[in-house]
Order: structure tokens, then C-alpha cells, then sequence
């Protein structure tokens, strides 16, 4: 029941996105470790087929803002969240979200690479699988596509048979971005998809994010301010679980309206 | 460099003698010194070389022996593995055919570990994925628990509660390859069900993640993600528990019948290379031919557990590379 309720609203919201841009519209979002006051009264949109960059120093709420928002804090222990987060007019922290739907709709990529100890191919088509499609001809082409869109189909085309255990890191965590591509998200959130990466691997990762943001939203945590920069439209700084300012990134990173971001950006503290 | 600087002089080192400290000046009578290095040694590599050399004497002593039933008593060895009748006290044509037990060890171990595994498996995942706090708490005990009873009490509530259950429903005397089966199944579980946990325990968080992630529920992470990267230590207990079914015996005895033929069906009595050791045992003389056969039956009991542990083994290097 609570897929139909989804879906309809999905595309009811489809519908409502041509006029506005925002898909995910945050408001007033309070969240809480226990009696930890984690993330306190974000109000921010994230617009369509764009990159949103959220930075702040280690501890200031951005990874579990992120990891709120496809509802994987319901995970851990002792989390709660109060407040809004719109996506399509819905919102996704109330209980009558089907949490699995959800996250079909909204695909994340984590900090450390977590391909699965299987091939390659598995990996890719595992979360289809999930979702009961068994049509072999179907699964080989999801896959394929995905792998190209992540550019790495060139590398591993020979091989999907293998472990994906046996790729680089750098490999392993495009591998990851295919694998939560295969459902045809939405949006996208990454975690640091590239602080575990060297440079080389880590400037393919910003690559191919520009290319996807043509066709997904992206929402992506990040310590690398050059790395926001580079890429991000939006950027939003936090900090101590505030949401210090959100704004264009040119305009953010060049003139700052607050004291704090200027601070930060500029290396003097975080 | 600097020569002085290197050399460390402890000027307040009561035991100094002018000589540096950093000099090695070992001698054999620090052996007495309590907190000398070469106590721990002995101690250490000590225990290591008694551990290795007590393997050696039991598998020397087992094989010398267990051999005497063919080089002494002139029995083939492979009627001995591969006969039917086992009739060692017969006056007239004795017959040693040893493959009813070597049969019934194999049929009890691998029904028992078919009967523990899924449940041993299934409690370790409760306990572990499903609730931590509570299987903790609970589950745990009563593993235990269970891993302290002695056998015999096992073979008591067999014979007790087992045994009068099969002859009521499915026939027959009651004692049977099945009965046995079910006894040691229960006595195999915990060591099946705490391997299975720390197994599954071990599995990366970060897999259980990515696997949410991707929408899956509970159970498709249980069963798609968990399990199979849990796969080859699960095997690996599985095997362990059945090693240790292999080499039970007095829990077996009480409710397996202890016939000496072949069984035809599960629910048929049934005897095991353990079984038939332990209740034959008394009275043999030693250097009787009865008592030699007895000695080859451990040697094969002992033959076979070596195949089980080369399996682990193999297992988990797999399982590495993987």
C-alpha cells in the first residue's frame, strides 16, 4: 500500500518539478542521536539535475543530513529526525514512506568502495534482483548501460565475471555509483565518494559526476572544497549541525556572506 | 655519526659494569633471573613441541596398533572396509567386515549436521542481525548451556523421550540411525550455531549498508548479501560440528540399536565405528584378534577425522582467496 502511495505522488510530483525545480525541499529538519542535537532547523531546497556540495568540518551534521534523506539513519540506533523533507509534495519522514521504495528512488554511494564480495555483473544486477526482475537479456543490458554511464565499461568489459574485489579502489567506487545507477534513481547521494581515493581516481569520480548530473540530481558531502568548487552549482556549508549558508558555489566561494564560511573556506579552521 | 651518542649508559644501573646496555649479554643462568625472556620461551615453545609431539605418539601408536589386525592377523584390508558381516567372536570363519559402522558414522554425522544446520544457522542470525541486544542476552546462554550437558544426559533424555517417540511414529524397535541422528544434532547445534555467529558477525557493515541502500529489504540482505560472504566460514562450522558428531559415542550408543548389519532405512538400528569400539571393548584381551579390529576401527575413525579437518582447511583457504 505504501508503494502505491509513493508512486502516485511520484508522479504527481513529475508533474509539479516542470514548474519548480527543487526535488527534495528541506524544512525545518531537527535530528537527534539520543539526546544529541545532531542537525538543527534546516531549511534548504535541492534543485534538479544539478550538484549540490555540502562542507563543513568533521562532526557538523552534513553525513547524517545526507544519510537522513534516504532514510538510512533509521538504521542506527537511538536516531530520530523531526521536521520536513519534500520530495514530490511527500514527506519522507513520515512512517508511511516505504523505506525500501524510497531508497530505489534515491541511490547513495558511500565513503569506503563497498562493491560486494561477488563479480562484477552480480553487483550491478544484485539490487534488481531485489526487485524481482529475472529476465536475463534485461539484466545484462541494465548492467552494460550502467557500466558505461559510470565509464568503466571499457575497463572491466572483459571481465565482469570476476570478483569485483579485484579492482582498484578507484574502480571499486565507480563499480559502486553503476551499482546504485542500475535502479534508474532519481537522485543520488554520495558520502565522500572520493576522500578514500587517490587524485587520479578521485578527478574520474568528479568527471563522471559532471556527466550524470545531466540526468540525476546529486547531492554530495565532501572535505575537499576545491573538489565543491570544481563541481558543485549549490553548495551549502554547515556547521555545529547549522546550516551556515547555502547558496550558488561561484557566489559562495568568492564572496562569502558570512564571517564563519569565509573562515572556513579560507583554511582557518575545520 | 657519532659513536658516543649511540651507546645508552644508564650511569644510576646498579648491575652496569661499565658494559653498555644495549649489548647482548644473555647468558644460560638468566634462566633463573623471574622476569627472564627465556622462561617464557621454554615455557612457550615448550607447550608448542609437547602439543605436536602428543599428535605424533597418538597417530604412531593408533596406526602401529590398528595395522596389527592386517600384518599380524593376516585380514584383508579391503574385505575389512568393504564387508558386510561383522561377526569377530564367531568360533568357526570369523568375518571382519567393518563397512555396517564406517556406513552408520557417515549416515549419523551427515543427518545430524543436515537436522543442526539450518537451525543452528537461523539461530545464529537472530541472534545477530535480527536481535542483537536480546539473542545476546538470551540465545546465548542457553547455547551454553547446551554445550555443557554432558552426553550422557543427552543419551538419557534419547532414550527417554527420543527413542518412545520413534517407535510410536515411525515404527520399528525406536532405536535407529535417526534417533542417533537426533541426539547428536541437538548436541552439535551450539558449536554449529556460535562458529555461524561470529561468521556472520564478521561480515562488514559497510556491505549491509550498501546492500539498504540499494532497497533491499532485511531478508534479501540476510539472505543474498550476509550469507553468501559469510559462506565459507559457515562451512567451515558446519564441518567442525560434524567432526564432532563423527567422534560421539556414548549419546550415539544409547539410542542407536547398535545392529550389526546394514541398515535398510534411516528408521532401522544401526551402529557406528564409536559405538561398536565402545561396546566391544570390554571384552577383548589385548593381542586377541577381536582386540586388534577394534584398534583398526579407531584407525579409520582417526583417518577420517583428518579428512574432515584437511576440509576446513581447504575450505577456509578458499575462501580467502575469494
Amino acid at each position: 500500500m505504501n508503494q502505491v502511495y509513493i508512486k502516485q505522488n511520484v508522479e504527481e510530483s513529475h508533474q509539479n518539478m516542470k514548474k519548480a525545480s527543487p526535488v527534495l525541499e528541506v524544512k525545518d529538519l531537527n535530528i537527534y542521536y539520543g539526546d544529541h542535537h545532531a542537525v538543527k532547523h534546516i531549511n534548504m531546497p535541492i534543485e534538479e539535475k544539478s550538484i549540490t556540495a555540502l562542507i563543513g568540518p568533521s562532526g557538523c551534521g552534513k553525513s547524517t543530513f545526507l544519510r537522513t534523506i534516504n532514510r538510512m539513519n533509521d538504521l542506527i540506533h537511538g536516531a530520530r529526525s523531526e521536521g520536513e523533507i519534500l520530495y514530490g509534495g511527500i514527506n519522507l519522514l513520515t512512517s508511511k514512506v516505504d523505506v525500501v521504495q524510497l531508497r530505489k528512488e534515491i541511490g547513495m554511494v558511500f565513503q569506503r568502495p563497498n562493491p560486494f564480495p561477488k563479480s562484477i555483473y552480480e553487483n550491478l544486477v544484485l539490487s534488481l534482483k531485489f526487485s524481482g526482475i529475472r529476465d536475463k537479456k534485461k539484466l545484462k543490458d541494465i548492467a552494460e548501460d550502467c557500466l558505461r554511464k559510470a565509464a568503466l565499461w571499457d575497463e572491466v568489459k572483459d571481465r565482469l565475471d570476476k570478483s569485483a574485489l579485484s579492482l582498484s579502489g578507484g574502480q571499486q567506487q565507480r563499480l559502486c555509483i553503476a551499482r546504485a545507477l542500475a535502479l534508474k534513481p532519481k537522485v543520488l547521494l554520495l558520502d565522500e565518494p572520493s576522500s578514500a581515493l587517490d587524485p587520479v581516481s578521485s578527478s574520474k569520480i568528479e568527471e563522471l559526476l559532471l556527466k550524470l548530473k545531466e540526468e540525476y540530481t546529486i547531492v554530495i558531502v565532501t572535505h575537499n572544497m576545491q573538489q565543491a568548487a570544481r563541481i558543485a552549482d549549490k553548495t551549502a556549508f554547515f556547521y555545529q549541525g547549522e546550516l551556515v549558508e547555502y547558496g550558488d558555489t561561484s557566489q559562495m566561494f568568492s564572496h562569502p556572506a558570512e564571517k564563519r564560511t569565509e573562515d572556513y573556506i579560507s583554511g582557518r579552521f575545520g | 655519526m657519532e659513536n658516543k651518542s649511540v651507546v645508552v649508559q644508564m650511569p644510576s644501573s646498579p648491575n652496569n659494569e661499565g658494559r653498555s646496555l644495549i649489548q647482548n649479554n644473555k647468558k644460560w643462568t638468566s634462566i633463573f633471573n623471574r622476569n627472564s625472556e627465556w622462561r617464557g620461551k621454554i615455557w612457550i615453545y615448550g607447550s608448542a613441541i609437547f602439543v605436536i609431539l602428543s599428535v605424533i605418539a597418538i597417530t604412531l601408536f593408533l596406526t602401529v596398533q590398528g595395522l596389527r589386525s592386517f600384518v599380524v592377523d593376516h585380514i584383508n584390508v579391503i574385505d575389512f572396509i568393504t564387508g558386510t558381516e561383522w561377526y569377530p567372536d564367531r568360533a568357526e570363519n570369523p568375518s571382519y567386515g567393518a563397512l555396517p559402522f564406517i556406513f552408520g558414522s557417515l549416515m549419523v554425522t551427515i543427518l545430524a549436521a543436515m537436522l543442526a544446520a539450518p537451525f543452528a544457522i537461523g539461530s545464529a542470525l537472530f541472534m545477530t542481525e535480527l536481535a542483537p541486544k536480546w539473542g545476546q542476552k538470551v540465545l546465548q546462554p542457553v547455547i551454553e548451556i547446551l554445550v555443557g550437558i554432558p552426553s550422557v544426559v543427552y543419551g538419557f533424555i534419547g532414550l527417554s523421550v527420543i527413542v518412545p517417540f520413534m517407535r510410536d511414529h515411525v515404527g520399528g524397535s525406536g532405536f535407529s540411525l535417526l534417533s542417533g541422528a537426533l541426539v547428536v544434532g541437538v548436541m552439535i547445534l551450539p558449536t554449529i550455531t556460535s562458529i555461524s555467529a561470529d561468521a556472520v558477525r564478521a561480515v562488514s557493515n559497510d556491505l549491509r549498508s550498501a546492500s539498504y541502500a540499494l532497497g533491499a529489504t532485511k531478508w534479501q540482505t540476510i539472505y543474498r548479501v550476509v550469507l553468501p560472504a559469510a559462506k565459507s566460514t559457515l562451512i567451515t562450522a558446519i564441518v567442525l560440528g560434524m567432526a564432532r558428531a563423527f567422534g560421539e559415542a556414548l549419546a550415539v550408543q544409547m539410542v542407536i540399536g547398535n545392529a550389526r548389519n546394514l541398515p535398510n532405512a534411516i528408521s532401522d538400528p544401526s551402529a557406528t565405528l564409536t559405538t561398536i569400539i565402545t561396546l566391544s571393548m570390554g571384552h577383548s584381551t589385548a593381542g586377541s584378534v577381536l582386540n586388534d579390529v577394534l584398534w583398526s576401527l579407531g584407525l579409520i575413525l582417526l583417518i577420517i577425522s583428518y579428512g574432515f579437518i584437511l576440509l576446513i582447511r581447504f575450505i577456509s583457504r578458499r575462501g580467502q582467496v575469494s
